[in-house]
């Protein structure tokens, strides 16, 4: 029991990071029928952005506002600077061939994430980085036996906070509720009124700013990042996307953190060398049994 | 235009072959040429850099003594392998098909290193490796190949019998990453607690694989702490093994940590954190600077002269005592001819004093007796012996 309840603990830890990358997939899937390929990529940008940050301005941040107040900095402004490069992605990348269709736009997105791969590899360098030590003081608590440490703690707070928000504005605001009419049907959406480019600015700026932000937060978990690391996150968390229902934004959450929880269950209870065997089969079990993801909704088929 | 861009490289080659030919003739006696394939370039760059200017250095030292063969010099013929199997059967190649080297320094990586010595083979050149450990390299009975450099198993050896008896560990978890490498270091170990283990002194509480590349290791470090480990040893690489002891400190695994000799090193100081990282330990090859020799000291002298500081891995220093023993080999049988060689490595060099101790070669072609030393990361994040 002791260990089910902290596999569950480290399984909701990386959950919320993929529940956090998967939003930026769902909810530009869900407007364009695009998938972002980039997005993958956007993180690890904003994982760098933050080790940047927090290498060259810890310093000054954290004596004028103490620690919380770095890293909160350091998220902040790798939310903006990852939000504008999504714009830009957007602009320079998909905007201009949209009309081309959807293919020549996943051709293009697939682009941007090779581009994006080998621009941190030039900036960064090929090896590896590791975030400084000091960014949240390693405090281990013991609660009835279970270990969990003070970073761990942090993040799940600050990702249940940034999902909640987010899921308040999609779901109870007006300018949510045109992001969702535009994901229904775009050009109705538009006959009705709603302004679809400011939509999609919204959502490229929204999404990869949610996956910068992860990118920090992996940073500081793991302290340990490369320049491929945007593939494999924006696979799991794509991944996650799918299971959840694409395009259903409570879905990419709901999806993000029941798949962190499997992953972790499958490899403390079968096997560590198999868990993404096991992730993946659980992927395909819920497409066989509910094609459009777990709270995808069923659409009427078109007559 | 075709003929007349031949006509131009044609011109060109002849022109180089002139100017090589009249640089032999200058010289009285031809020297002995010696090559070295070694990762010049790529990823391992800096151990194929280190063991350039360590095969420099020997060369010159011989040559300062007068070369060999009454008065012959040693010249240094360098092949670029970037520690790619492909690029290393090229360098190969390269050496080869060069008539006059003798025989060569052949090379840093294992994977390299088996494509490249089966080449050597089949041309009958001698190589001898400076840097490829891995065992199987010398499970295939080739005539021409050996190495200066210890094999992976050594390292398992002594720590099954260093840790129970320095330690007083009882109860030792092995953790590796399913790589040839370090499955194998793993797995020696193994056999080599199991006199141990069956007289009842030591019990191997934990021993799995870990997935190279992963990032997350809480569920087999959560079967670690279970299991209540007096040591944990990771066989594997740096980046996993940075990962490992971070996060075993999380969860409350406190016991001393060990890894292998490619687990530790200055970039797991920087992502472990120093914090976590000062009090681990490691299995490893003397590095240079801990070499105790006579000849060590007027190598490690010679080399910093002339490159300011000494060679920041253990490997090049091998790849010196590997040209050394070529040299001393042609000096004393008077040949440059590859059986001759060969045969002389074998069974003659015994005891032969080189660099990194007294140098022999076993049946199989393998170093005899490189010592192991174990290491721990001090207070500034650098690596001390440590003392019994």
């Amino acid at each position: 029991m002791r260990i089910f309840l902290e596999q569950m603990i480290n399984g909701l830890t990386i959950g919320s990071f993929y529940a956090l990358i998967a939003l930026g997939y769902s909810m530009v899937y869900g407007v364009m029928k695009l998938i972002n390929f980039a997005h993958g990529d956007l993180f690890a940008l904003g994982s760098y952005l933050g080790f940047t940050l927090l290498v060259w301005g810890n310093a000054y941040v954290t004596t004028n506002f103490g620690l919380a107040g770095g890293m909160i900095a350091a998220m902040l402004i790798a939310a903006i600077g990852i939000g504008m490069a999504g714009i830009l992605v957007e602009r320079i990348a998909y905007r201009p061939i949209y009309p081309a269709g959807r293919l020549p736009a996943v051709v293009s997105a697939l682009g941007v994430s090779i581009f994006l791969e080998n621009m941190i590899m030039v900036i960064w360098g090929p090896r590896y980085q590791a975030y400084p030590v000091n960014v949240v003081p390693t405090v281990r608590f013991e609660i009835g036996g279970i270990h969990i440490t003070l970073l761990q703690i942090i993040i799940l707070i600050l990702s249940f906070i940034l999902l909640a928000f987010l899921y308040y504005i999609i779901q109870k605001t007006t300018f949510g509720a045109a992001i969702r009419a535009s994901a229904l049907d775009r050009d109705t959406a538009a006959l009705m009124g709603i302004n679809i480019n400011t939509v999609i600015f919204f959502i490229f700026a929204l999404g990869p700013a949610l996956g910068g932000t992860a990118g920090v937060m992996v940073g500081m978990y793991y302290r340990q990042i490369s320049f491929t690391m945007g593939w494999n996150y924006g696979l799991k968390a794509f991944t996650a996307t799918i299971l959840g229902g694409i395009g259903n934004i409570p879905g990419a959450m709901v999806g993000g953190l029941l798949l962190g929880i499997f992953e972790m269950l499958g490899s403390a209870y079968i096997s560590t060398a198999y868990k993404d065997v096991f992730v993946f089969l659980i992927l395909i079990l819920v497409l066989i049994f509910r094609p459009r993801g777990l709270l995808g909704e069923k659409i009427a088929e078109k007559v | 235009m075709k003929s007349i861009k031949y006509l131009l490289i044609i011109s060109l080659l002849v022109f180089a072959l002139g100017v090589t030919y009249s640089g032999v003739m200058a010289a009285e006696k031809p020297p002995v040429v010696i090559g070295l394939q070694g990762p010049i370039t790529g990823a391992w760059a800096y151990e194929g850099q280190m063991a350039k200017q360590s095969c420099e250095i020997a060369a010159q030292l011989i040559n300062e003594k007068g070369g060999i063969l009454g008065g012959r010099m040693i010249e240094l013929r360098v092949a670029d392998d970037a520690c790619e199997p492909k690029a290393g059967a090229l360098a190969a190649m390269k050496l080869i098909s060069q008539k006059d080297v003798v025989a060569s320094v052949s090379t840093y990586g294992s994977s390299v290193c088996e494509p490249a010595s089966n080449l050597y083979e089949k041309f009958k050149k001698v190589n001898i490796a400076y840097g490829a450990t891995a065992v199987r390299l010398t499970e295939r009975g080739l005539k021409y190949f050996f190495r200066t450099c210890g094999i992976d198993s050594a390292q398992g050896i002594f720590f099954a019998d260093y840790v129970p008896r320095v330690f007083g560990a009882k109860r030792i978890a092995i953790m590796h990453d399913n790589t040839t490498f370090a499955k194998g270091v793993a797995e020696e170990t193994k056999k080599s607690l199991q006199p141990k283990v069956d007289a009842g002194e030591v019990e191997i509480v934990y021993y799995d694989a870990i997935t190279p590349g992963e990032k997350d290791f809480s569920v087999p470090l959560t079967k670690v702490r279970e299991t209540n480990p007096d040591v944990l040893y990771f066989t594997g690489y740096y980046p996993e093994a940075a990962l490992i002891v971070s996060q075993a400190r999380d969860i409350g695994i406190d016991c001393p940590f060990v890894g292998g000799n490619a687990a530790i090193n200055d970039e797991f100081v920087k992502i472990a954190g120093i914090e976590k990282a000062k009090g681990c330990f490691m299995t490893q090859e003397p590095m240079p600077a801990e070499l105790p020799y006579p000849e060590s000291k007027i190598f490690l002298e010679a080399y910093k002269a002339k490159y300011g500081e000494i060679p920041s891995s253990p490997w090049p220093v091998y790849a010196a005592d590997a040209l050394n023993i070529i040299a001393y080999a042609i000096d004393k049988t008077g040949s440059t001819d590859s059986d001759i060689l060969a045969e002389y490595l074998r069974n003659e060099v015994d005891g032969v004093p080189g660099i990194t101790g007294s140098i022999g070669f076993t049946e199989k072609g393998d170093r005899e007796g490189v010592p192991y030393l174990m290491y721990v990361v001090n207070e500034e994040g650098g690596f001390d012996i440590y003392e019994e």
